[in-house]
């Protein structure tokens, strides 16, 4: 269980992050070149190991807005293999499609993985375990985790780059909300809800910490996200060695305040750098990707200053 | 694989709806129980009280045979065993707390007509059991916000939730219903035609603007929700009683618009069982399973077989029997 075993250190006890920005056009570019030869300068200890990666699929998609696009599951996928990784398994268990096979199918995962037996789990329906959390910020004490995910050593967090109409924005950290099970929590994962929803996000990445993120920023989505927002595009991917900072770099590009989305704001305390200091940019520069992300009424205080505290919307004036 | 299952009433059948459920399910699920005698997510897995619920729910609507017969009753005694004290069945074995899965463990054991004492003190915990929004908290600030709160519903209607205390959803609700929908009403513990009732109310309260349901937000942010194929087979089921209503027939023509596009094996037989038991003409079932399950066999899932053994079965009697309608 490698993701758990990694020490939870407070900000000054962690040495910096690096973060790499990476311009891909469309997803009909070379991107498991592209992410190699990232995912090279990271030099990242996966030889010989089992890699998980944890994409974001939601549901059946046709305007391909709302999932981490399958180019870029199977490029990592890819990528990993080429680095020596011994096993790579994506591993999703989507929170209100109880149909996990009717999604990967919509949104043709087979072809950019070859046949999914072995190569995709459905972790709604995997076998479990009760795990104690390591961090106490929920009630929730335990939670029951898959055993595809307490079973490998290098967990890689690969959400799409989106706002949340609940959180703010949903990345890497929020993406994980996805290893809890459905066949304990039902189909959504109220009881992560109730147990509130920022709470419930530093309690599970607390536990399975990913080692890795890689997020889908070629087309993202703003407004009423994670579901009805409409498409962005950005052209962007954006990797790192800390989950915490790679969203926060994605809130800068996004021109949201990463100190004022609420659990990136806790997430900084044990579970990575927030603050641009500590973060080692490689590739392009935030500032010269900024693509503002319009935001629900509810998340106007997220805006960042460049155009005057934003522009909030309301939801019902953003059809997809 | 086991083979030479016999299903009841097969001379009533087509030959080709009979040859994949004898062919492959039957002897799939046969493989897949576990040595204790319950079935795991996947052959080999540990056993689960949902998916124990589902195959043997699935026998249920097949089997006369003798070879069925037996699994079907080590199944059901495992089922037995593992009802917590106070009458509800946890998700996995060890769970100290019960959950939605009790309206199914109390479904199949009634559909195998054995365990009465353990079916109805699963329905007592149901019938006690609180969903978190009804409360005078959520009813208050439901009737102070002038109902334009972000998920636009009436929190007074109290279905089931998942797990304890958390809110209504459409799924958990449809079992419970249908479960009610099995037992008669004058074997019902106190509140059950209560909460039946506001059950069935929420369940039309949750439907989405065009018919249909998702997991349970018809409009969030005053954006309708999309309907999705599961959800609104469960709700279908479980309000057949009602099958003139408008809600009705809305919702089983969205399910009739998407159901060529249907790319899961799970949605196919859900749908096709729902359609079929609303009497709607629906296209031959087999051909289209059997192709899906050359795609990804099914991901080796046992509910998802099990419900193909469902759709494709002659007999459904827990789907269909009713104790009559709540007026």
């Amino acid at each position: 269980m490698s993701a758990s075993d990694s020490p939870l250190l407070p900000s000054f006890a962690r040495p910096p992050s690096r973060v790499a920005i990476r311009r891909a056009a469309s997803y009909e570019a070379d991107l498991s070149a592209l992410l190699f030869e990232t995912l090279r300068e990271f030099d990242l200890p996966v030889r010989g190991k089992g890699v998980l990666l944890k994409p974001n699929f939601v549901e059946a998609d046709p305007l391909g807005v709302i999932n981490t696009h399958p180019a870029v599951v199977g490029a990592a996928r890819e990528s990993f293999l080429r680095l020596g990784a011994q096993s790579v398994v994506v591993g999703e268990g989507p929170g209100h499609e109880r149909d996990t096979e009717a999604i990967v199918e919509a949104i043709r995962l087979r072809d950019y993985l070859g046949p999914l037996r072995g190569a995709f789990v459905d972790l709604n329906v995997d076998d479990v375990h009760r795990v104690r959390l390591r961090t106490r910020a929920s009630k929730l004490k335990e939670l029951y985790l898959p055993e595809t995910v307490l079973r490998a050593d290098f967990v890689v967090s690969m959400p799409k780059l989106k706002t949340h109409h609940w959180a703010g924005v949903t990345l890497s950290l929020k993406n994980m909300f996805g290893i809890v099970p459905g066949n304990c929590y039902g189909w959504p994962k109220n009881a992560l809800h109730w147990a509130g929803i920022t709470r419930a996000v530093l309690d599970i990445n607390g536990t399975v910490h990913p080692d890795f993120a890689i997020v889908d920023g070629i087309v993202g989505m703003e407004g009423n996200g994670p579901i009805q927002g409409v498409p962005k595009l950005c052209g962007l991917m954006v990797v790192g060695d800390d989950p915490v900072a790679v969203d926060a770099t994605c809130a800068r590009i996004m021109d949201l305040v990463p100190e004022r989305v609420d659990y990136l704001a806790h997430a900084a305390c044990l579970l990575g750098h927030l603050k641009e200091e500590k973060i080692h940019q490689l590739g392009e520069s935030i500032a010269s990707v900024r693509t503002p992300f319009e935001v629900l009424d509810s998340f106007r205080s997220l805006k960042g200053t460049r155009n005057g505290g934003g522009n909030g919307l309301r939801a019902g004036h953003m059809p997809r | 694989m086991p083979d030479g299952y016999q299903v009841a009433d097969a001379s009533v059948e087509s030959p080709r709806r009979v040859s994949f459920l004898e062919e492959f399910c039957l002897p799939f699920l046969a493989d897949a129980q576990s040595p204790d005698g319950g079935w795991g997510y996947h052959p080999g897995s540990r056993s689960s009280v949902e998916s124990t619920c589902w195959a043997l729910l699935a026998l249920a609507s097949v089997s006369k045979s003798s070879e069925l017969a037996e699994l079907a009753g080590r199944g059901g005694d495992w089922l037995r065993q593992a009802q917590l004290p106070d009458g509800s069945w946890p998700a996995q074995v060890g769970g100290g707390e019960g959950c939605w899965a009790t309206a199914l463990a109390c479904l199949a054991l009634h559909a195998q007509g054995k365990a009465a004492q353990g079916v109805v003190k699963g329905l007592v915990w149901l019938c006690d059991a609180r969903s978190g929004e009804g409360g005078l908290w959520w009813r208050l600030r439901y009737r102070f916000s002038g109902g334009s709160t972000v998920v636009r519903q009436n929190h007074s209607l109290r279905g089931w939730g998942w797990t304890p205390g958390t809110n209504s959803w459409v799924e958990p609700t449809s079992y419970s219903l249908i479960l009610l929908r099995n037992i008669p009403e004058d074997s019902y513990p106190p509140r059950a035609a209560q909460r039946r009732r506001l059950g069935e109310e929420m369940l039309y309260d949750r439907m989405c603007p065009g018919g249909g349901w998702n997991s349970g937000n018809p409009l969030v942010y005053g954006v309708a929700g999309e309907p999705r194929v599961g959800p609104t087979v469960w709700a279908l089921l479980a309000l057949q009683d009602y099958c003139d209503r408008p809600q009705n027939r809305r919702s089983l023509e969205w399910l009739e618009s998407v159901y060529k596009d249907i790319r899961g094996p799970a949605s196919l037989a859900l749908a096709h069982t729902c359609l079929e038991t609303y009497g709607r003409p629906t296209p031959a079932l087999e051909p289209a399973l059997q192709s899906l399950y050359l795609t990804n066999q099914f991901f080796h899932h046992v509910p998802v077989v099990a419900w193909a053994a469902v759709a494709l079965s002659p007999r459904r009697d827990w789907l269909r029997w009713t104790s009559g309608r709540i007026t």
